[in-house]
């Protein structure tokens, strides 16, 4: 995919500031790529500010990223990026164990807790696409009216079949890689010979190990027998086209993203260091979309930050962004901007979204600006296999367990969906380096036999990572305060979060669940959790740790009306009328998917309004009286 | 018509077995270039040789099909499959040698005369005589003992001739000359390379389909420097490291206009030049290296010529077998030779050695 060289260059702050574009879009994450992408190929003119660094999209500068990674000794997912405090991210390493009314104030995020969370975004060119897992299930079709349904949570003012046109667009713009009979299940549903784009990806030896040991399990929730099995995940990275693909026309991967010809990325291959990077670009990132919609002619400025959402005190319409814009991300010096147009779109994910309205005293009517903050809860269990099962082969997960991410149980307890980890207990305990201080240390290995047991050791973990549902809590919320600002002196996001209990009565029957398939898989179970943990969590007499999984929304939910939701089925804001914003915030539920695919799906639908309101207001106004 | 030098279905395949030999023998070059960057360093000329080198492995693929198509069984397993280095391409005239080598302005400039478009000047000097040992000669006439055709253009051109040629004959003598199981084509399912995609052959404008994506994708397409599906030719992709820029859309030959790019000849491993096993002290770690990667590489053929025969999904498999390939040809390219300062080691590729006792169990002491 060809990056049209020079692209980043194509503008600068005083020629924005002097440009009346159609829309104006914050962020160049995969929200704001699809959107910029849909409205010039309608003819629209479009100005993204992205307020990370950023040059031309090229192999060289995704490799810089990757040497970062690869030479960085925390593993992280934020560590391919360097440090930029004009554009600051939060960063796992950076998170502590909140004390009762003292909040954490070092790092960029604000946490006043009680929970602690580790929930990362990515804050350059691509956005978190850039870190994602690329793991794409839809929502299930009861996800969309758990309220009603199970009485936790909000509906959505639509239903999957609405959606469902959408999905298959995300799924056409992100690549998946699925097969629609593994993807048939808790009333998920497709239009007849719907194909995914390309094949599935197929198990891997620990999946399959795994299921040989878990499938046909029964487990009985409330009278009502669940048999489980291991499904693959559909997944946003290249695999075999699929022929049947567009009634009959195939699919054309789409590999790495370069300012020339590279060929690189049409297939997975298998690396085991998806997040945050694969090496050949064969995981969706942004940068594929983005590339397309600066083909088309739209304005990228990067190292731009929105500081300020203006708006016309009597219409509510918004009349422009003020934005900040740096050269040096060591430096604290900014030029400031003025970025104007009819339709202005936040896309900048839910925290930055929420930050900036309530920067620009933006609280809706509703008063939800904020508010129902979510993020999947995962509670890791860990486990050694009694025998090598290839663990650290794969992408970093091919399967899981999904038979209990709906069911009558959610009027009760959470759902939640469960990733076999090919990437062995990385996540929960720092391993391969774990392991590998621990044989040094403790156990005085060195040479050939220093190698052997960290293979063996590494080779036979097993990690279940439970993602499980959290739903909408108005307590849960970003606010900001003028006492807490970044070097450009926009305002940091405050979080309070906690944890409800109705999540937690997921993640006690799944740390049971967890025990009984470790002991059907003769597993030795190693799973500990530290009340010094920063995630640590007590229930119901119990030690747990909750992880944070990055899916992050709710903070400007849709509804049905002014007073129930931030913004409408389209995604338009309800107090200003040229105003929308995409992305997870949105969502007034994250149910047990992993929440990329529905934004991309929620953008094309929003996209589509946003074209028709804009061709109307172009349409050349007839006079009455005049039928000339 | 011109007239065709392939009159036999048994000429044809000897033509075809010729060029898959042909197809074959840039590839340990390519890779061998490829393997000698230092990694994280030249990302330019490491993306240039990749994809080439990959592209190699499709005009293989696609040699196959036709073969398979006119009812030919590929054999990578034949002794002389891989010739000995340095081995002989036409150039014209005068033919020049390939070695296996680090990556270089003298290896640069070879990968560009591999590549180069070349047109004889008349049909007469389409085939050239040549003194050379024949199993170090490549784009050799198979029906013509000691004539190498001018130029691997040529040579592709004569495959087309004597297809058309056979189609039409077989056709009046009411016969059929594509009797090949269409279940042994390489098809896209199996095959990806990041550029062009495998054409199944059935009939002749599949098989002229395949083998000008061949030529296009080395030479370009009518004097453009992209091939039919809007690709950058191979010369022209190695052109881009020689002029310190890309090309882009729109570019005239020889002027890119394209980001520019860099080049660093220090970033290589110094690797020796044609290396043999014979170069590395007996016994030694490396010689053990070397014999187990030939080893392996000759199993490797062995597993594309089951592919080639029937099994098309097995390369499917391939992909992780060509990291083990990388990785055992990295071990080889980063470590010095013993008693020779700045000479590293480098795979060998003689295959007939690699039949020494011990086999590929060596690879674990290696």
């Amino acid at each position: 995919m060809i990056f049209p060289p020079g692209a980043t260059a194509l503008t600068d702050p005083d020629a924005v500031s002097e440009t009346l574009y159609d829309a104006v879009i914050i962020g160049g994450g995969i929200a704001g790529a699809i959107i910029a992408n849909q409205l010039s190929q309608a003819g629209q003119r479009v100005l993204i500010l992205e307020a990370g660094k950023g040059e031309d999209m090229n192999v060289a500068s995704y490799e810089d990223y990757l040497t970062n990674f690869y030479t960085a000794v925390s593993k992280d997912n934020q560590a391919p990026y360097p440090v930029n405090p004009n554009a600051a991210m939060p960063r796992s390493t950076d998170v502590r164990r909140i004390t009762p009314g003292q909040p954490d104030t070092s790092p960029y995020l604000v946490q006043n807790g009680p929970y602690a969370t580790d929930f990362t975004y990515t804050r350059v060119l691509g956005g978190t696409t850039m870190h994602w897992e690329a793991k794409t299930p839809r929502m299930l079709p009861e996800d969309f009216d758990t309220a009603s349904r199970y009485g936790h949570g909000l509906d959505w003012p639509f239903g999957y079949d609405d959606l469902e046109p959408y999905y298959q667009e995300a799924e056409r713009e992100i690549g998946v890689s699925a097969d629609v009979e593994d993807q048939t299940y808790l009333g998920l549903g497709y239009p007849p010979g719907y194909v995914f784009p390309m094949r599935g990806l197929p198990l891997s030896y620990l999946d399959q190990m795994v299921a040989r040991g878990v499938d046909g399990t029964e487990v009985d929730l409330d009278g009502q027998p669940v048999t489980l099995k291991v499904r693959p995940w559909p997944q946003g990275r290249n695999g075999i086209p699929n022929p049947d693909y567009d009634g009959g026309h195939g699919y054309t991967p789409v590999g790495a993203v370069s300012t020339h010809q590279v060929e690189e990325g049409g297939r997975c291959q298998g690396n085991n260091n998806c997040v945050p990077l694969c090496p050949v670009q064969a995981k969706y990132h942004a940068g594929k979309t983005l590339a397309k919609a600066v083909g088309n002619g739209v304005h990228l400025l990067t190292q731009a930050v929105a500081y300020r959402v203006h708006t016309n005190p009597v219409s509510g319409r918004v009349t422009h962004v003020e934005f900040r814009a740096y050269r040096d991300s060591s430096s604290a010096e900014y030029a400031t901007g003025t970025a104007r147009g009819r339709i202005f779109v936040l896309a900048a994910n839910a925290i930055e979204n929420a930050r900036l309205m309530l920067a620009s005293d933006l609280q809706s009517a509703s008063g939800l600006v904020g508010r129902n903050l979510m993020d999947h809860a995962y509670l890791l269990n860990w486990a050694l296999l009694p025998e090598v099962a290839g663990t650290g082969r794969g992408t970093n997960s091919t399967g899981g367990i999904t038979d209990l991410r709906g069911g009558p149980f959610r009027g009760r307890q959470a759902g939640f969906a469960i990733d076999i980890h090919n990437d062995g207990w990385g996540w929960a305990t720092g391993s391969p380096v774990s392991d590998l201080l621990h044989i040094v240390d403790a156990q005085n290995k060195f040479g050939p036999d220093l190698r052997r047991s960290l293979i063996d050791q590494v080779s036979r973990q097993l990690l279940l990572a439970f993602m499980i549902d959290v739903p909408p809590n108005p307590g849960n919320r970003v606010t900001v305060d003028p006492a807490y600002r970044d070097q450009l002196g926009n305002m940091r996001p405050v979080i309070s979060y906690s944890i409800s209990d109705y999540t937690m009565e997921g993640a006690a029957f799944a740390r049971r669940l967890a025990k009984r398939l470790f002991a059907r898989l003769g597993a030795e179970d190693c799973t500990a959790y530290s009340p010094a943990d920063y995630g640590y969590v007590s229930y119901g007499g119990q030690d747990y740790v909750i992880r944070g999984g990055n899916h992050l929304a709710g903070t400007h939910v849709m509804g049905t009306t002014p007073a129930n939701s931030v913004v409408d089925a389209a995604l338009r804001s309800w107090d200003h009328q040229n105003l929308y914003l995409v992305g997870g915030g949105a969502m007034p539920t994250i149910g047990t998917s992993n929440i990329t695919l529905t934004i991309a799906a929620l953008c094309f639908k929003s996209a589509g309004h946003m074209i028709e309101r804009l061709r109307a207001e172009q349409a050349p106004v007839v006079l009455s009286g005049s039928n000339q | 018509m011109t007239e065709s030098k392939i009159t036999t279905r048994e000429e044809l395949l000897a033509y075809l077995e010729a060029g898959l030999r042909l197809e074959h023998a840039t590839i340990p070059p390519y890779l061998t270039a490829l393997y000698s960057l230092h990694p994280g360093t030249n990302s330019p000329a490491w993306h240039v040789l990749r994809v080439v080198a990959v592209e190699e492995m499709l005009h293989l693929s696609l040699a196959a099909n036709v073969m398979n198509a006119v009812g030919g069984t590929p054999d990578l397993t034949r002794p002389d499959f891989v010739p000995a280095y340095p081995a002989c391409l036409p150039d014209g005239e005068t033919d020049f040698t390939v070695d296996l080598q680090p990556f270089s302005q003298d290896a640069l400039a070879t990968f560009l005369k591999i590549e180069r478009p070349a047109q004889a000047p008349s049909e007469q000097a389409r085939l050239v005589e040549r003194d050379r040992p024949r199993r170090l000669m490549l784009a050799a006439s198979p029906t013509d003992p000691g004539m190498q055709f001018y130029s691997i253009g040529e040579f592709y051109e004569e495959i087309i001739r004597g297809l058309q040629h056979l189609d039409e004959k077989y056709k009046a003598e009411g016969r059929e000359l594509f009797t090949g199981d269409p279940e042994r084509q390489v098809s896209a399912e199996y095959f990806y390379s990041g550029g062009g995609t495998p054409v199944c052959v059935t009939d002749l404008s599949s098989a002229l389909a395949a083998l000008s994506l061949i030529a296009g994708q080395g030479e370009g397409k009518g004097g453009g420097i992209y091939d039919n599906g809007g690709e950058l030719a191979h010369y022209y992709r190695f052109q881009q490291l020689q002029l310190g820029r890309f090309y882009q859309k729109g570019d005239e030959p020889g002027q890119p206009t394209g980001p520019k790019l860099e080049v660093d000849w220090t970033a290589v491993y110094p690797v020796l030049k044609n290396a043999r096993l014979s170069d590395y002290p007996e016994d030694s770690e490396l010689a053990r290296a070397a014999r187990a990667f030939n080893s392996t590489y000759r199993d490797f053929l062995a597993f594309l010529t089951r592919a080639f025969s029937g099994q098309p999904a097995l390369l499917l498999d391939a992909v992780p077998q060509m990291f083990r390939l990388r990785d055992d040809m990295e071990r080889l390219i980063k470590n010095p030779v013993p008693g020779r300062p700045g000479v590293h080691a480098a795979p060998t590729f003689e295959l007939a050695d690699s039949f020494a006792p011990g086999g590929p169990d060596e690879r674990s002491g290696a």
